[in-house]
């Protein structure tokens, strides 16, 4: 290899000493901050028994035993389900609650400025006050919308959306939709705004009606866009932690338990931290099935 | 007549989605009677505002703490990651080597870590550095993960400054240094911003780290201020509401300065 790379003039090498002295620090903090305490999760997971003592891991043997213990107790199975629920039940009427506003959007009227910059708040709002204000909003005794539902009649008894089993599900996918709509509308709008307009006109010059040019021009034109907005917010719905943690802390009866949960208590309440990495590991090779089958979006954005 | 019907079928759902925030707004300015009712009014009277809500919660809590712990680590976060991001981002713009494709791969794989997975090893690191219940920690915890993001947003930036620029102060005598400091940066100053507001954002709502990092009540951040009404007996609503509005004023402001850069940045997708 040496030998075949061209000579490098003084120049050259003075260049490369200057990039990389301007990327030690970051190189630093990745070595430092991400690879490092991702070498000791592995390892961790790797840890056969269990100490009292969070810090005491290095003398225990290494071994299989957590990844077994770990993959054959149904409640992970059970928390990948939920997760999955989770994950899809929340992002799919996301996406398509987001595009629709942003078709809506990309309208003309007056106004529209204002009312992209206020649509695109929920984003910016922290997660854990996110679950504060939906706490609030489906609180059983007090909340607005259980007084609405009673209202119009809907309802005959509140509903404690939030610590019933049966409906804490869509009690925690509701503020993780209103948190992510925004970053749909906003990269859908942007992709929608740089489709010419020309296009639209051929298109209805050649006769197609709106549901044709919905699919034949719009949707090849922001199909980019969207799939990376989509693939993205997948892998942050997946990992997300704030929201549910916040309002039911995985509960009633793990109901909402997803796998990012599930680890957190196991390692912060039970202190097994060798399971607990376990079910990081789990996470993280789900992420990168999804990361492999959306590759080709994810490249054109990352390569 | 279409343009009023769009424009009005808009507003109703940029209504509806804000109804949330709105809500919060509203529980916290009236007097908690009429807000703590069966039939909670969605109009409330203007005359019927009060400032209750606020004094009464700012009394019994240390509100104004948490916000200054908050402040403190996200400000100093957003810093040293800007540092670190904007000489990285400048490299991987400027100079081509094998960093460039592991950057796009570490932002990548940061993107897929999850948060209460990764707060363990930097517990574990952080009780062995006797860092626990120190603010520096959530300062270092929350650098790590704006560091991958900062510089990939900032490379973008940067590939949008022709290189001409750098050569042009190279020829008058500037080092690679000065070129970078005196003649990049201020172009680059937009884009800085941006970066800046982002990095605050997540740092601000970063709430994994400071429950877990952080246990003595003095130090608490404002997010775990917030979840530590949660789980009470009584929740103060109106109380809750009112330090969930004080929380929201710094996003809120930086927003409303900031929004043209926001929208170009974020359309970029780098950020989630």
């Amino acid at each position: 290899m040496k030998t075949a790379a061209p000579r490098m003039s003084g120049m050259e090498r003075r260049d490369r000493r200057f990039a990389l002295a301007l990327l030690s620090p970051a190189l630093i903090v990745t070595g430092l901050l991400i690879l490092y305490p991702m070498y000791m999760v592995v390892m961790l997971s790797l840890r056969e028994g269990k100490s009292m003592n969070f810090l005491e891991s290095a003398g225990r043997p290494l071994g299989f035993g957590h990844y077994a213990a770990v993959l054959t107790d149904p409640a992970t199975w059970a928390s990948v389900t939920t997760t999955l629920i989770y994950t899809a039940g929340s992002m799919i009427p996301a996406f398509l609650g987001g595009f629709a506003f942003a078709l809506l959007l990309n309208e003309k009227f007056p106004g529209r400025r204002w009312l992209r910059s206020l649509a695109l708040l929920p984003w910016a709002v922290p997660g854990v006050l996110v679950s504060v204000l939906f706490l609030w909003l489906l609180d059983a005794s007090y909340g607005i919308v259980n007084a609405l539902l009673r209202d119009a009649g809907w309802i005959a008894r509140d509903i404690a959306w939030f610590t019933d089993e049966r409906t804490a599900m869509f009690a925690v996918i509701l503020p993780t939709v209103w948190k992510s709509l925004p970053f749909f509308t906003l990269t859908i709008l942007a992709a929608l705004q740089a489709v010419p307009e020309e296009l639209y006109e051929a298109a209805r010059m050649d006769g197609a009606d709106k549901v044709q040019r919905l699919r034949f021009v719009t949707w090849p034109a922001v199909r980019g866009a969207a799939v990376l907005a989509f693939v993205l917010n997948t892998l942050w719905a997946f990992r997300e932690f704030d929201i549910i943690f916040a309002t039911t802390g995985g509960g009633p009866y793990r109901a909402t338990e997803t796998l990012g949960i599930r680890a957190y208590l196991e390692a912060f309440s039970y202190f097994e931290i060798g399971r607990a990495c376990v079910l990081g590991m789990v996470m993280l090779a789900i992420a990168l099935l999804v990361v492999m089958a959306a590759r080709r979006p994810l490249q054109k954005e990352f390569f | 007549m279409r343009e009023l019907r769009l424009g009005l079928a808009a507003v109703l759902l940029v209504g509806l989605v804000l109804f949330p925030v709105y809500w919060m707004l509203v529980t916290a300015s009236v007097p908690s009677h009429i807000v703590l009712s069966r039939q909670p009014p969605l109009l409330p009277q203007w005359n019927d505002m009060s400032f209750a809500a606020f004094t009464g919660v700012l009394d019994r809590r240390p509100v104004w703490t948490w916000l200054v712990n908050s402040l403190f680590v996200s400000g100093a976060s957003v810093v040293l990651s800007l540092v670190i991001a904007t000489l990285a981002g400048y490299s991987l713009s400027r100079f081509r080597s094998r960093a460039q494709e592991a950057s796009g791969m570490t932002l990548l794989v940061s993107k897929m870590l999850p948060g209460s997975l990764i707060v363990i090893p930097f517990y574990i690191m952080f009780a062995n550095a006797g860092l626990i219940d120190n603010r520096f920690a959530l300062v270092i915890a929350n650098t790590s993960v704006g560091v991958p993001f900062a510089t990939w947003m900032m490379k973008g930036f940067f590939d949008g400054i022709p290189a001409d620029l750098d050569a042009a102060a190279r020829i008058d005598g500037c080092t690679r240094l000065q070129a970078l400091l005196y003649v990049v940066l201020p172009a680059a100053k937009p884009g800085i911003a941006a970066c800046a507001v982002y990095l605050f954002i997540v740092a601000w709502a970063d709430f994994v780290f400071a429950r877990t990092l952080v246990t003595d009540p003095r130090l608490w951040t404002v997010t775990t201020g917030l979840a530590s009404f949660v789980g009470e007996h009584n929740i103060d609503w109106p109380g809750l509401m009112a330090a969930g509005t004080l929380s929201m004023l710094p996003v809120f402001i930086l927003f409303l300065l900031l929004e043209p850069f926001l929208v170009s940045g974020l359309s970029a997708g780098s950020v989630k």
